[in-house]
């Protein structure tokens, strides 16, 4: 009994000797997340690149995760809204809930787009906050690291200085690195793609992809026959240069229209752990833009 | 930096021309001033050209560089949280409302009036489902936060019987939001934390049918009137430690309890296998002396007034769970596999009475399980089995009270295999098939059971 007394502090003090426990809903804000805190953090991911983040479940894992975190960084706009309340629910921990400085959703620092004029679920899966694929663009990822190192100061007050020195170094190698993406990815500009999943929006915005078409008709349900002739149908009057599915999805849909037009595939990484290369948010784009390159020869 | 960035731009673009340079100065002789002058000038057109492309790129590489300040500029700083309605109107924090609706068409062999499961007196919704067309278990849930400290969430249910619309309160608790340190309180009505399917509603089953120990033992479902508190241990692998409290008054308790009429301990622990597996255990164990626990399933006397045959006692339930999970890459979207197990055992000590003038003293053993595994091929197909089975043991003073009690049986380990066929137009809806071969009473019974499933309104949760 006595050592299990002695036990019990140890088990507590482990989280207090601890940095800072983030945990990222999404491998794009686990590797942001580290970006900016360095060693002052230890980050969890809930998710890998290689998982819809949409339908994970609030499995006995991330519940004990969400009981030790200090901080969530996470996409919100509904893209978590199956589990990530339960997570809230179910931790008991009062450092997370809705509204408090350890619960970051990094779509509050986007302007999002493709907000739905109309919310019908007969459209199929549609966000009604808009496209939450935030990450797809990296001006988008500069804002929420503008946000997210306010954040970690808050949380974290007595590295705030730390956090700012961080945000300093990881501002001019990321504005740097946008310039040279911008340089290659010239050659995209006005380039026509169709896309599986209507989930690049901020990436095409950026590089000025010029979307033909899309797949799955409606989103978030696999695409009928109907659905894919419309689509050959489209690409007759006008022709797309290449067909863009992320590497989460299965990429059937994608590979019938490759089958059926001879049309280039792009598989790109989506978010960090997409694909082997792309290991941190700055070889995610490398990668991405490179794969877009590749199939745009 | 800039320099920098010239210096090795320049370096960059002489390189490839002083090889070149080199290659011709080889190759011509030159003769005459004239020849030479000529090179020069060719050379320095070349050099000037080279240096003009140079002032261009240099000069584009700026523009690019002002273009992404200006978009970084222009894409809005931190934008505030995305506005909910800022004209409020009063309806503006109505809580989360879904609706579950649910209908199907059940086919069986036998009568399902005859249905009985030996050794249980069964109870409320235990009875076999209406055969035919029918309209299934219509359920509304409201939830919202209630303010800074508390989250509330009501599920009613509306369901007919017997030609009748019987309402039910499933569920109608309030709870703790983040009390802190792991710790959540909750009082209300809610399912009891006991295994694994109690705590879950019929929609979200697996089958469209209830294990036939949760249907011997519970009317399907046991739920608790009164206050839980669990604790998240601060540790990595999920240990929580919880503990009910409730008024003991729903079926296998009874009666009217002062105090507290029944209790309740869980554990609960679960963690990850790697990136695609996930496993969660738990134990539970529930206590109550029932007053008068109604046996409803009981036979009358001939042409006697049906009473009840009554129980009272002491009664004690003890379960363990166990789930395995498993995705491809984790990724439930796609492929999954979900194997679930469970395993009751029910002890009653006391008396059973009917009427003024019949008592026995009973101790009564009732026992079953179930395993089920549901495989998802894609996103919108699944298939599953399972498998089913109970088992009693009772011991009475006088054995006419336990036929009195529905309690009799040929006591020869009722039993059910089921197979389901699902298909999920999308995340909101479901059509099922459902082939049960039950063998939980005198004869084998084949059914058939085809139900559908949708959810109108705010989004599910997606429990483990």
């Amino acid at each position: 009994m006595r050592k299990l007394i002695v036990l019990i502090p140890l088990l507590f003090a482990h989280s207090a000797l601890a940095d800072i426990n983030i945990f990222a809903c999404e491998p794009e804000w686990a590797a942001l997340s580290k970006e900016l805190g360095g060693d002052h953090v230890t980050v969890y991911s809930a998710t890998t690149g290689l998982q819809d983040p949409h339908y994970i479940q609030a499995r006995p894992s991330l519940i004990a995760k969400a009981r030790r975190a200090d901080l969530l960084v996470c996409t919100g706009a509904e893209l978590e809204i199956g589990w990530l309340p339960l997570l809230q629910q179910k931790s008991g921990n009062s450092a997370i809930q809705t509204g408090a400085a350890g619960y970051f959703m990094a779509s509050d620092s986007v302007k999002l787009s493709d907000v739905p004029t109309v919310l019908d679920r007969s459209q199929g899966d549609v966000h009604a906050a808009g496209n939450p694929h935030i990450q797809t663009s990296p001006l988008n990822i500069l804002n929420v690291a503008k946000s997210l190192t306010k954040r970690l100061q808050d949380v974290d007050s007595a590295n705030a200085e730390l956090y700012e020195q961080r945000w300093q170094d990881f501002n001019q190698r990321w504005q740097l690195a946008i310039t040279k993406w911008q340089q290659q990815a010239a050659p995209l500009k006005g380039v026509s793609v169709v896309v599986q999943h209507n989930g690049w929006g901020y990436l095409f915005d950026w590089l000025g992809l010029n979307k033909v078409t899309t797949l799955e008709a409606k989103p978030g349900i696999p695409p009928t026959v109907d659905d894919l002739n419309n689509v050959l149908n489209k690409l007759k009057v006008t022709p797309a240069k290449m067909v863009i599915n992320a590497a989460y999805q299965p990429s059937r849909p994608t590979d019938w229209l490759v089958s059926k037009t001879g049309i280039n595939k792009a598989t790109l990484p989506f978010t960090v752990g997409g694909d082997d290369q792309s290991t941190d948010l700055f070889s995610l784009f490398d990668d991405t833009i490179q794969r877009l390159l590749d199939a745009n020869k | 930096m800039k320099r920098l960035k010239l210096t090795l731009l320049i370096a960059v673009v002489l390189a490839p021309a002083s090889p070149l340079f080199a290659a011709q100065s080889d190759n011509s002789t030159p003769n005459s001033i004239s020849d030479l002058k000529a090179e020069i000038s060719q050379m320095r057109a070349e050099y000037e050209q080279r240096i003009n492309q140079l002032e261009q790129r240099l000069a584009d590489n700026e523009s690019s560089t002002t273009q992404l300040n200006d978009t970084i500029k222009n894409t809005p700083p931190a934008a505030p949280a995305p506005i909910a309605n800022t004209a409020s109107s009063k309806n503006s924090f109505n809580p989360a409302i879904s609706m579950v609706l649910n209908g199907g068409f059940n086919q069986y062999q036998n009568n399902p009036e005859n249905y009985a499961l030996d050794g249980f007196a069964l109870q409320g919704e235990g009875e076999l489902g209406k055969e035919g067309f029918s309209l299934g278990e219509s359920e509304l849930t409201l939830s919202a936060n209630i303010d800074q400290s508390l989250y509330g969430q009501a599920t009613v249910a509306l369901h007919e019987h017997e030609g009748e619309t019987e309402v039910e309160i499933e569920e109608a608790f309030i709870e703790s939001l983040g009390l802190g340190n792991g710790v959540t309180a909750r009082a209300g009505r809610f399912f009891a934390p006991i295994g694994y399917l109690n705590q879950r509603h019929a929609h979200a089953w697996n089958f469209a049918d209830a294990p036939l120990i949760y249907r011997g033992l519970f009317g399907n479902q046991l739920s608790t009137d009164g206050l839980k508190l669990s604790y998240v241990l601060p540790t990595d692998q999920l240990i929580e430690l919880g503990g009910t409290v409730g008024a003991g008054d729903s079926y296998p308790g009874g009666g009217d309890h002062n105090g507290i009429g029944d209790w309740l301990i869980y554990a609960k622990t679960g963690g990850d296998i790697g990136i695609e597996s996930s496993w969660e255990a738990s134990v539970s164990h529930w206590e109550s002396n029932p007053e008068n626990r109604e046996y409803s399933g009981g036979h009358s006397h001939g042409a006697e007034e049906a009473t009840s045959a009554l129980f009272n006692g002491d009664t004690d339930i003890s379960n363990i769970s166990l789930v395995y999970k498993w995705a491809k890459n984790g990724n439930f979207r796609q492929q999954n596999f979900s194997l679930i197990g469970e395993y009751f055992m029910l002890n009653d000590n006391g008396n059973i009475t009917h009427g003024d003038d019949e008592y026995a003293n009973y101790d009564g053993k009732q026992y079953g399980g179930y395993v089920e595994g549901v495989y998802q091929f894609n996103p919108q197909w699944r298939s599953g089995l399972r498998y089913d089975w109970v088992g009693s043991d009772h011991k009475a003073s006088d054995t006419e009270l336990l036929a009195d009690a529905g309690l009799d049986g040929n006591y020869n380990n009722p039993q059910r295999s089921s197979v389901m066929v699902e298909y999920l137009p999308s995340e909101f809806s479901r059509i099922r098939a459902q082939v049960n071969y039950d063998q939980s009473y005198s004869d084998d019974d084949l059914q058939l059971l085809l139900q559908y499933t949708v959810s109108l309104g705010a989004h599910g949760a997606h429990s483990y």
